[in-house]
């Protein structure tokens, strides 16, 4: 590649992951064409059939005028970027053949769920592209340090062809820095957004611990499946999963409380960032608030009351964390990514030297 | 004490989970079904086999927590696996036919999500070489035992699985069936869907032995055959496969008579049979059942057959093969009298009961209105539920009958029915607990009454006890074989004496303040199966006329009495369960003509006028009544003959008839009454 000329990168993804990781996808590609010559190819896979592009995504594409391309079998470029490998768990063959200075796997799915299960059949999906693609250089991305973690102990356990190559920085996802300014007067109000999934949720023990009758107000958004169930707490105000906006979700909740099945995890935690970059504490497990490096609060649910109480004590302090924790959230910015991302691309397309 | 549940809610799930309890429960397991997982739409008898099992999570603690059929688990499970988290968090084991890693992983992520900690998985593809059912959601599995269950001798039971289309393609093979069924060799089951079982009902060979497709749990099946031909295109389902598996399991024969050779090509250690119906008769005879405890034990060491042994998912599960408990009593015998319409079922299975041995434990369960009789006479009882139109489903009181009775009889016991139909709940009992059952059967029936369906539930019982008539030719056989045996009729021995009886008026002349030369006693039954209401206040205004008359008229205790009947002159309403010794000590009885009233009044010689009950679905109360009046030994007035009625009453009070009734009935030639012969058939029943 002639000096100066822009790399070329190919986006491969099914582009009917319905959350993070196309949000994340759609923030990358408004960063990514700046350093390169990007297209973005879908996949039909058995994951989502039908050929359906996440709204978020598309909003993306549209903004940036790049076509979508379906149905192409071979796919060549400087860097191809294959997002969320976990989409061809449901089949064995990928049907496409990529070739590359660079193929670089984003995990946006961790590997193993704490304890070490598998959390999807690793071997089957990364084998297809193994035998897909043709490239100087394999890479896998994690994308935080507790996803990195599952990538390494997997590989660690599992025989693996050596070519592949765990990249030494994370592929975080990109978080603008438009940050609300935190309320001077936080309130016990307390909420938590996620898909409705069983993952994302804890027991009913955890839930009635962390949304309690005390609470001003225990906003639960995604609520789908609890909303089924007849012994749900009246004190509870529920929404199933996108029936209403982030925004107007935001403006009844001053803590983010957010707990998972404590046999799963968050491979980065978006629901985290967002809640922070909209002003608002957000209080989790360790593990997941290890992403964001002081930016939330990792707890155990059982002390949540007692940090919640503080805070409505203290709104100085409330106003100062959540400011640290926005500054802390700046390293996923566009810029950062940008600057990490270029490095990597100019160096698999050999121009940087 | 094992908990199971599903991946997901539907009837073939539920059906699946009750295949599965009830195997565990034939291995001893004490094991219970998750009742969340109970969908809409389930059938009447998937509910008969579920229902012992359903428990409320709320109430129990299992120490093992099966999920099977989780190839695939829906939301709506998770989030039920979700509600509940047992304090003593038991073992949860994932159950299913993984087809790759990532089903499994699927599985055991979703489970893992919904209670929060690790299942563990125990693929049963693992274990196997090929499916034997593809889809197949209950984990195929059978108890193998080390030596055929083969009954001795040389007459075989053989089973036959008949699609319906094989049925109504070719009625002659069905023929051909019904020829093997009447000869020597073998006793023939056809086993079918319940259309397959209507055509064969509505068909010449009625007659035949027929089982719905779920009439019985496999299990439950497996006491009736030796060997078991399946007849159709393929493996006719997962529930069939169970039963073929425990047939393989018990040294049984299974005979692959299907159209892709289905069995074969699974690899079963089966043997191949004819497809064509008509030339099963000589395959067998020449070819199986001399063999067949041969054929079955080979079977048994098959190695295929090891992929499907219980023990393997049990040594997984870690839970030991329970050793069968044993009864924590002395074995006893249980009456279960059929409510009918009157208290005749109770009356005559409490005389037979206070025949049987001292030693041995008897114990009654009986509909509301027997139960104050039987308890009057000694009897524990365990009450049973009267059917009800408030119930939404017509079997909903046999179905908590079926649990009542499981509660109460345990194996090794007998059970006594007496009854015209062997009701699901008793059906069920016998045969799941595999206990030793008589059928006590009077006769008497109408025409129409005679119907395979209503006989064919013969099979469950080791013994049918059949109380004679006393006049002979009102005997006829319903079915023969050596498991029937007659007995005389069965009748209230006590007889009061001359004085007892004038000591008794004298009582009722004090107790009513009426004093009387002639007391008629006037019992036309409860009023369920025929209206008597004109008739008895007919009878009424007669006696009122009559000053120096006492007229008695008998009421069961929980019998609702018409006002209309209360105010009559010289007539009093008794309620009694114990109307004998009134009609012992009266001038004259106006009763209807069912069995023991019948022969009550006839044994105690006491001057009668029948009044028959007509309701079709009664016995033939017209004939035996026509038998007495016949020769002389009582009077007779059909319902709507009230002048005759009249008549007859003023013939027996004023014209001396019933002076001579009185003295033909002490000429009268009676058989013995068999209530000890009962007592000592049914002993000799019980199994050792």
């Amino acid at each position: 590649m002639k000096a100066g000329a822009r790399p070329s990168v190919a986006y491969v993804l099914d582009p009917g992951f319905p959350g993070g990781t196309s949000s994340a996808v759609a923030a990358e590609l408004e960063v990514a064409v700046k350093y390169s010559k990007v297209q973005v190819y879908a996949l039909d896979t058995r994951m989502f059939p039908g050929r359906r592009v996440a709204p978020q995504l598309k909003a993306a594409l549209k903004r940036l005028k790049i076509q979508i391309i379906w149905d192409c079998q071979t796919i060549s470029a400087d860097v191809v970027i294959f997002h969320n490998p976990s989409c061809l768990k449901f089949q064995d063959q990928m049907g496409l053949r990529l070739f590359a200075r660079h193929l670089i796997v984003v995990t946006h799915e961790n590997f193993q769920r704490p304890g070490g299960a598998l959390a999807f059949d690793v071997t089957k999906c990364l084998s297809q592209i193994e035998q897909g693609s043709i490239a100087l250089h394999r890479s896998l991305a994690p994308v935080s340090k507790w996803n990195r973690q599952t990538v390494e102990n997997w590989l660690a356990e599992n025989p693996f062809p050596s070519s592949w190559s765990v990249l030494p920085v994370e592929w975080f996802n990109i978080f603008d820095d438009d940050f609300k300014v935190p309320t001077s007067h936080p309130k016990d109000r307390r909420g938590r957004h996620s898909r409705p999934g069983s993952e994302k949720f804890p027991n009913r023990d955890v839930l009635n611990a962390c949304f309690p009758k005390e609470a001003e107000n225990n906003v639960i958004l995604g609520a789908d499946v609890l909303m089924r169930t007849l012994d749900r707490p009246s004190y509870w105000t529920l929404f199933p999963f996108g029936s209403i906006s982030i925004e107007q979700y935001f403006d009844e909740i001053d803590f983010l409380v957010y707990f998972t099945a404590p046999t799963w995890r968050e491979s980065f935690g978006r629901v985290i960032a967002e809640a922070i970059a909209a002003g608002i504490i957000a209080i989790t497990d360790p593990d997941t608030a290890s992403t964001f490096e002081g930016g939330a609060i990792g707890a155990s649910p059982e002390d949540v009351n007692q940090i919640i109480a503080q805070y409505v004590q203290k709104p100085d302090r409330y106003a100062e964390d959540v400011i640290t924790a926005q500054n802390a959230l700046s390293r996923f910015s566009p810029k950062a990514f940008g600057d990490q991302f270029n490095q990597i691309i100019q160096q698999a397309a050999g121009t940087n030297t | 004490m094992i908990l199971l549940c599903c991946g997901q809610i539907s009837s073939k799930h539920f059906d699946a989970l009750a295949l599965f309890a009830l195997q565990l429960e034939s291995r001893g397991h004490q094991v219970m079904i998750d009742q969340r997982f109970m969908p809409e739409d389930v059938t009447k008898q998937i509910k008969f086999e579920a229902a012992p099992f359903l428990v409320d999570v709320e109430d129990v603690t299992p120490t093992q927590v099966l999920i099977i059929g989780a190839e695939e688990i829906s939301e709506e499970v998770q989030r039920l696996l979700s509600l509940h988290s047992f304090e003593s968090a038991p073992p949860v084991h994932v159950i299913g036919d993984f087809k790759d890693v990532q089903t499994e992983v699927n599985a055991r992520n979703k489970v893992a999500y919904a209670i929060g900690r690790e299942p563990d998985l125990f693929d049963l593809a693992a274990h196997r070489w090929s499916p034997f059912v593809e889809g197949a959601i209950a984990p195929l599995l059978s108890a193998i035992d080390d030596v055929p269950q083969q009954q001795p001798g040389d007459r075989s039971r053989v089973l036959v699985y008949l699609p319906f289309e094989k049925i109504s393609e070719n009625e002659t093979a069905i023929g051909q069936l019904s020829v093997i069924h009447h000869g020597q060799d073998v006793d023939l089951h056809i086993l079918t869907n319940a259309k397959g079982k209507d055509a064969i009902a509505s068909s010449r060979y009625a007659e035949l032995s027929v089982f719905g497709y779920s009439e019985l749990p496999p299990g439950d099946l497996l006491h009736y055959f030796d060997v078991l031909a399946f007849f159709g295109v393929n493996i006719p389902g997962e529930r069939m496969a169970v039963l073929a598996l425990n047939a393989m399991g018990a040294g049984k024969v299974v005979i692959d008579c299907t159209e892709t050779s289905a069995f074969i090509q699974a690899g079963a250690p089966v043997v191949k049979g004819p497809v064509q119906l008509e030339a099963l008769s000589g395959y067998l005879l020449d070819t199986v059942v001399r063999n067949r405890s041969e054929i079955g034990q080979r079977a048994q060491q098959a190695d295929w057959l090891k992929q499907f042994d219980m023990a393997l998912l049990e040594r997984n599960l870690g839970v030991d093969t329970p050793q069968m408990k044993t009864l924590p009593r002395e074995p006893q015998t249980l009456f279960l009298p059929t409510n009918g319409n009157g208290l005749g079922h109770a009356q005559r299975c409490a005389l037979i009961a206070e025949e049987m041995a001292e030693d041995r434990a008897v114990q009654f369960a009986a509909f509301p209105s027997c139960v104050g009789l039987l308890q009057d006479r000694g009897f524990p009882c365990v009450p049973l539920v009267a059917r009800s139109d408030q119930h939404t489903e017509e079997f909903a009181a046999d179905l908590v009958n079926y649990l009542r009775l499981r509660n109460a009889v345990r194996a090794g016991d007998q059970l006594v029915f007496d009854g015209g139909y062997v009701f699901d709940s008793v059906y069920r009992t016998i045969t799941r607990l595999k206990i030793s059952a008589v059928w006590i059967r009077r006769g008497l029936w109408r025409p129409g009454q005679v119907q395979s369906v209503a006989l064919e539930r013969e099979r469950a019982f080791s013994q049918v006890i059949v109380p004679k008539e006393a006049f002979e030719e009102l005997n006829t056989d319903y079915t023969l074989g050596p498991a029937v045996k007659k007995v005389g009729p069965i009748v209230g021995r006590k007889r009061l004496t001359a004085d007892e009886k004038t000591n008794l008026r004298e009582r009722l002349s004090a107790h009513f303040g009426h004093s009387f030369e002639t007391l008629v006693v006037t019992m036309l039954g409860g009023g369920v199966a025929s209206r008597r209401a004109a008739q008895t206040q007919f009878l009424c205004s007669l006696f009122a006329q009559r000053r120096d008359c006492l007229h008695l008229v008998i009421a069961w205790p929980h019998a609702v009495v018409a006002n209309s009947l209360y105010g009559w002159e010289n007539s009093h309403v008794v309620q009694t369960s114990n109307a004998a010794e009134l009609c012992q000590a009266s001038d004259l009885c106006i009763s209807a003509a069912g069995y023991n009233s019948f022969h009550e009044l006839l044994y105690a010689g006491v001057p009668s006028i029948f009044i028959p009950q007509s309701a079709p679905y009664l016995d033939d109360q017209e004939r035996r009544a026509r038998a007495a009046l016949d020769r002389g030994v009582a009077g007779l007035a059909l319902d709507k003959e009230l002048l005759h009625l009249e008549r007859e009453v003023s013939a027996f009070l004023d014209g001396g008839k019933s002076d001579a009734i009185r003295q033909a009935l002490s000429e009268l030639s009676l058989p013995d009454p068999g209530n000890a012969a009962a007592a000592r058939l049914i002993e000799e029943g019980i199994r050792p």
